[in-house]
């Protein structure tokens, strides 16, 4: 692999703390979602997982201009979304296995983990279901007089449901403090994006709902968490919704990391997108600009690998649900 | 006690609730500054204002959904869906979404959501805009159904229902907006899940639903002339069914009659009768029977509506039916 | 020989209808248990065609008229009398085009108007083929009262035994229905609320029985009370005939109705023997059917009981009913239970006539051939388990009666003349009494009466 020549960049700009910030969440997120692969396509976790493997500069970007009383909506490929917005690796682990020590009490697994006291409003199973809810929150948030946002994650394939249109539109009406994050990777399941809808770039939907739009490099972790920056804080004002498209791409298959092993990308297409991967760019970036040493930035991937073996560990551990207690928990009490 | 209409009835609950707490909202289609197209939330716009009752687009599951995720975040949304008919284009939100974040997150989520709607036919409304599909939600775990049958029940059901923090669906029936009955000033809650035995009987139980439980009792009274008591349930809920009134009738008087305007395969009555025969076998001196509707959608002409809806006639010649007996 | 025969219908060119007869004033069905000659075999007048049985008897039924029989019905077939079982054809004719394929319903009942959401069959169970429909809960009380529904006819749609027909086998049998009965105290069912319709009884101002209930018993004897004529008879027939299970369930039922208490004495018979050996050598030698003890007991009971009516009585909810004459079942043991062939009027009979007609009853029972007549009507029973070589019993009554005679084995025994002893023949008369219409110390007299006309056997030729 080249190295991509360092351009000179606004960097500086920003507090080194934020940089570093940025890059434990996507390296948190790529050791996790890594392990959480090889557990379940070694079978040692049950169900099926839809891995964020590629993706994480647009969860961190997104996630370190939010507050935890911001909440989030996030989708079937929602573990970068959790762990970015700071969900505790024991618990995530423990729900992909089915514990009673998961988020969900095991009832949930891979698709619904969630955890409101960071404000992470759940992930959702159904395409675009998750949507209406973060327009709720935010209409919430504005009739208690609170000034968080709330920001749904979704992809291209998601904007085509009934369920995104009417949400936007909704939100744009009544002009509800929504920034809409679109991670396009450019496939909708198994379907390129070219051949589920006719425009190039999805934020041009957000004008048919009188709603501003950016697009930003789903790569370039920074350049996220200024875009998102931007919108969050125009939100935040009260000025009402928007919507931001990250260019981006997921390594793995749709499921699993082989999946059903059905090619239907080109080796050379994950090869470009492998070439611009947003952990090794900020790296370079970082070590370049001399805001963090090579060696720091090492000892944060051996760190986080002993939190996940621990977090693994823990969650192997936990005691599987009770039969007993099957029927807790659908109604509320 | 003074006498106020179905309609006023669910208008004052409105009202009250929204007076006892803060966190009560009003969101659906023509709700605010129409009131409603039945009138049934008449004056909640000039009392509470702009921000507590909320006119939409047409987005039903965008607005439900937002509802969901309101519910989630502290609220407590009444979410008005125009016609039952319409329950389709939201359905998501409500069986995958509201039924079930309390379960699939793990028990920290509660939606306390009420979704009031209006269903059931006569009114040549049409295909689209006069089912009776209570069956379906009954049917979710996570969801409870209510279909109040009278201007006493409408306040108590949605008072109970608006103050519950399960995803609540309160089904009124068009027919019945205009029917007038005592209802008490002060607000009050029935609670979800007990059935109203309306009249003590020994020949036969009929089971209602809804509207037809007025149907039931004015049967009830025709019955009674050629001297068969029959004992009338208005199950009040669908879910939660009250199982315990149901079995420890037909214990007593051995036959049963499930009546409801829903079509009649697979029908609420289906999911009765077999719980009757499950749990009650040894009791009954003849089988369950239900009447409802038969198996087409509902039709506009008046003529072809009036033969479809099921009525106090039909009740009673199946009351007949279950007591026939020959050469005694 | 008793036979019974099937009405029939006869035309010009017509084929002969063979019907299902009649057997008994309350006889509602009757099950064609087998058929006795096979389709297209001649029979003549007399040939039996068919077994049918009732829940009182079982009996052949022949032939009234001559052809080549033809059955319309299944063997197995439950139908009502009068209904169209069979043709007798002559040589050559066609079955007739109306053939019923399958057995109509006990009545048929009126068609219900088209209901659009009816729902098709639903309360009919299949046609009926031998099998017997019962609803669950007839089936539950019927259990709980120890009642056969084996022996109920079904008035329920396609001919199912309903609770309904449970609870009118209870009330005919006089029992009075714990509280649990299907129906609760203080309420009224469907059935006897149709009775006092068409008797024009307010049901207000029937005094209710056992437990609150106002049964079917009550509204008759209400109905009388407003002068409405009774069907003429007997004050009541009882059914005395059993299979294994009403026999079960009537011995139940007794038990259940009333307190009964046995009285036990000997009757020294010395005197009854010599008298009968003396008839026998005369009576038989002319022709005159010459009584067995059994016949002298009978006739000693059925006198006792003018001078003691009481224990010839049947009790009511209010009062005892005094039969207006003395009709003595005699119990006759057969392979599958009991019979009790009844000696109508057996205080006017002659020691003769009694000794004649209990010879009958006996051959009838034991060749299945009695008559319904023959086996309604009592109002006292007499039973024998002397051949059994048993002294003393408890005879539990027969329900609808008040008391019966048990009649232990003649044996051998000893009294006292004086400081001598001298060979006697005794046996043990038992009496079972219901002690509602009458106390102990009576009871007590009517055996002292009828242990003294066993004494002074002279008297029975009176």
């Amino acid at each position: 692999m080249t190295k991509t020549p360092v351009k000179d960049d606004p960097v500086t700009d920003l507090p080194p703390e934020v940089l570093r910030d940025l890059h434990r969440r996507m390296v948190r997120i790529r050791l996790f979602e890594e392990e959480a692969g090889k557990l379940m396509e070694g079978g040692r976790m049950p169900g099926f997982l839809h891995l964020y493997v590629g993706q994480e500069a647009v969860a961190a970007g997104v996630m370190a201009t939010l507050r935890p009383d911001d909440v989030i909506t996030s989708t079937h490929r929602g573990h970068g979304h959790a762990v970015a917005k700071g969900a505790d690796l024991r618990f995530m682990y423990a729900e992909l296995f089915g514990k009673s020590t998961g988020y969900c009490k095991g009832r949930g697994g891979s698709m619904h983990i969630n955890d409101l006291s960071i404000g992470m409003l759940g992930a959702n199973g159904i395409v675009g279901g998750g949507i209406p809810h973060a327009v709720g929150a935010a209409y919430a948030a504005v009739y208690k007089g609170r000034d968080s946002v709330a920001v749904p994650f979704f992809g291209d394939g998601a904007t085509n449901i009934g369920a995104f249109h009417e949400s936007a539109n909704l939100a744009a009406v009544m002009r509800l403090p929504v920034v809409f994050v679109c991670e396009n990777n450019g496939y909708a399941e198994f379907t390129p994006q070219e051949r589920h809808m006719l425009l190039k770039d999805v934020a041009d939907r957000a004008a048919a709902y009188g709603m501003p739009s950016e697009i930003v490099d789903g790569m370039d972790a920074v350049a996220v968490y200024q875009a998102a920056g931007r919108l969050v804080e125009r939100a935040r004002a009260g000025e009402g919704p928007s919507f931001l498209e990250a260019k981006t791409y997921r390594y793995y298959d749709h499921q699993g990391v082989k999946g059903l092993r059905i090619p239907y990308r080109t080796q050379e297409e994950i090869d470009t997108w492998l070439e611009r991967d947003a952990i090794a760019a900020l790296e370079q970036r970082l070590a370049g600009a001399d805001v963090a040493p090579a060696d720091e930035l090492a000892q944060v991937w051996t760190d986080t690998r002993e939190e996940i073996a621990a977090a693994i560990t823990y969650a192997e551990n936990s005691p599987d649900p009770d039969p007993a207690d099957l029927l807790e928990n659908v109604y509320t009490v | 006690m003074r006498e106020i209409t179905y309609v006023k009835a669910f208008t004052e609950s409105l009202m009250q609730l929204m007076a006892e707490d803060d966190d009560v909202v009003v969101i659906g289609e023509d709700v605010a500054h129409y009131g409603g197209v039945f009138h049934a939330f008449d004056g909640l716009l000039t009392t509470y204002g702009e921000k507590r009752v909320i006119d939409t687009p047409i987005s039903e599951m965008g607005f439900i959904g937002m509802g969901v995720g309101a519910a989630a975040r502290g609220l407590r949304p009444v979410c008005d869906l125009m016609f039952f008919d319409f329950i389709g284009v939201a359905l998501d939100q409500l069986y995958n979404q509201a039924a079930k974040l309390k379960f699939m997150f793990g028990g920290d989520v509660s939606v306390p959501l009420t979704l009031t709607t209006a269903g059931g036919a006569g009114l040549s409304a049409g295909p689209q805009h006069s089912q009776s599909l209570e069956a379906w939600l009954a049917h979710v775990p996570g969801l409870k159904v209510a279909l109040p049958s009278s201007p006493h029940d409408v306040k108590g059901l949605m008072v109970a229902a608006v103050r519950d923090d399960n995803p609540t669906v309160v089904v009124l029936n068009k027919r019945m907006l205009g029917t007038k009955g005592p209802v008490p000033e002060e607000i009050y809650e029935i609670p979800l899940g007990h059935a109203n035995v309306m009249r003590s009987g020994t020949d036969v139980t009929i089971i209602a639903v809804g509207r037809m439980a007025s149907e039931a009792m004015t049967a009830a009274s025709r019955l009674a002339e050629a001297g068969i008591e029959a004992e009338v349930i208005d199950l009040r809920t669908v879910q939660p069914l009250d199982s315990t009134t149901i079995l420890d009738s037909v214990r007593r008087t051995n036959r049963a009659l499930v009546v409801h305007e829903a079509v009649t395969f697979g029908g609420i009555g289906a999911e009765i009768s077999s719980q009757i025969q499950e749990e009650a076998f040894d009791y009954l001196d003849a089988p369950v029977i239900r009447v409802g509707a038969p198996f087409s959608p509902v039709p506009f002409s008046p003529v072809l509506e009036r033969a479809y809806i099921p009525d106090s006639n039909r009740i009673a010649d199946g009351v007949h039916r279950l007591l026939e007996r020959s050469g005694a | 020989m008793e036979f019974i025969a099937c009405s029939s219908a006869r035309g010009p060119d017509v084929a002969i209808e063979v019907l299902l007869p009649k057997l008994g004033l309350t006889m509602e069905s009757g099950l064609i248990e087998e058929w006795l000659v096979s389709a297209g075999t001649l029979v003549q007048p007399g040939e039996p065609l068919m077994r049918l049985s009732t829940d009182k008897v079982e009996v052949d039924v022949e032939a009234e008229a001559e052809g080549l029989f033809h059955p319309a019905v299944a063997q197995g077939s439950e139908l009502p009398p009068g209904a169209l079982v069979g043709w007798l054809l002559a040589e050559g004719e066609a079955v007739p085009a109306t053939s019923v394929a399958a057995p109509t319903p006990t009545a048929a009942p009126e068609a219900a108007e088209p209901v659009v959401a009816a729902e098709p069959g639903a309360l009919t169970p299949p046609t009926q083929t031998g099998r017997q429909f019962v609803s669950p809960n007839a089936r539950r009380v019927a259990r709980e009262h120890g009642v056969d529904v084996t022996q109920l006819p079904g008035t329920g749609p396609g001919g199912r035994v309903i609770t309904a027909d449970v609870i009118d086998a209870l009330e005919q049998l006089e029992v009075a229905a714990p509280a649990g009965v299907a129906q609760g105290p203080g309420v009224v069912s469907p059935l006897v609320r149709r009775d006092a319709v068409a008797a024009g009884v307010d049901l207000g101002s029937v005094p209710a029985g056992p437990g609150g209930k106002i049964r079917r018993a009550d509204v008759t004897a209400a109905a009388a009370r407003l002068g409405a004529p009774e069907t003429g008879g007997p004050a009541q027939v009882i059914p005395l005939t059993g299979m294994r299970g009403v026999i079960a369930s009537r011995m139940h039922a007794s038990l259940q109705e009333m307190a009964q208490l046995t009285l036990g004495t000997d009757a020294t018979m010395d005197a009854a023997v010599e008298l009968r050996a003396r008839l026998k050598e005369q009576w038989s030698a002319a022709g005159i059917a010459v009584p067995t003890i059994t016949d002298f007991i009978v006739r000693a009971a059925a006198l006792a009981l003018v001078r003691h009516p009481r224990l010839n009585a049947s009790v009511q909810e209010q009062s005892i009913l005094v039969q207006s004459e003395i009709n003595v079942g005699i119990a006759v043991a057969l392979d599958e239970g009991l019979i009790v062939p009844v000696v109508k009027n057996a205080d006017r009979l002659a020691l003769s006539g009694i000794a004649a007609e209990t010879k009958r009853l006996a051959a009838g029972a034991r060749s299945n051939k009695l008559a319904l007549p023959d086996l309604e009507g009592g109002t006292f029973t007499v039973s024998t388990l002397g051949s059994y070589g048993i002294d003393f019993f408890t005879p539990v009554i027969t329900p609808g009666q008040v008391a019966i005679l048990g009649v232990g084995r003649l044996r051998d025994s000893v009294r006292w003349d004086g400081a001598t002893p001298v060979r006697t023949q005794v046996l043990t008369l038992s009496l079972t009494f219901d002690p509602r219409p009458v106390d102990g110390a009576p009871a007590a007299d009517y055996l002292r009466a009828v242990v003294d006309q066993l004494q002074n056997p002279l008297t029975l030729l009176a």
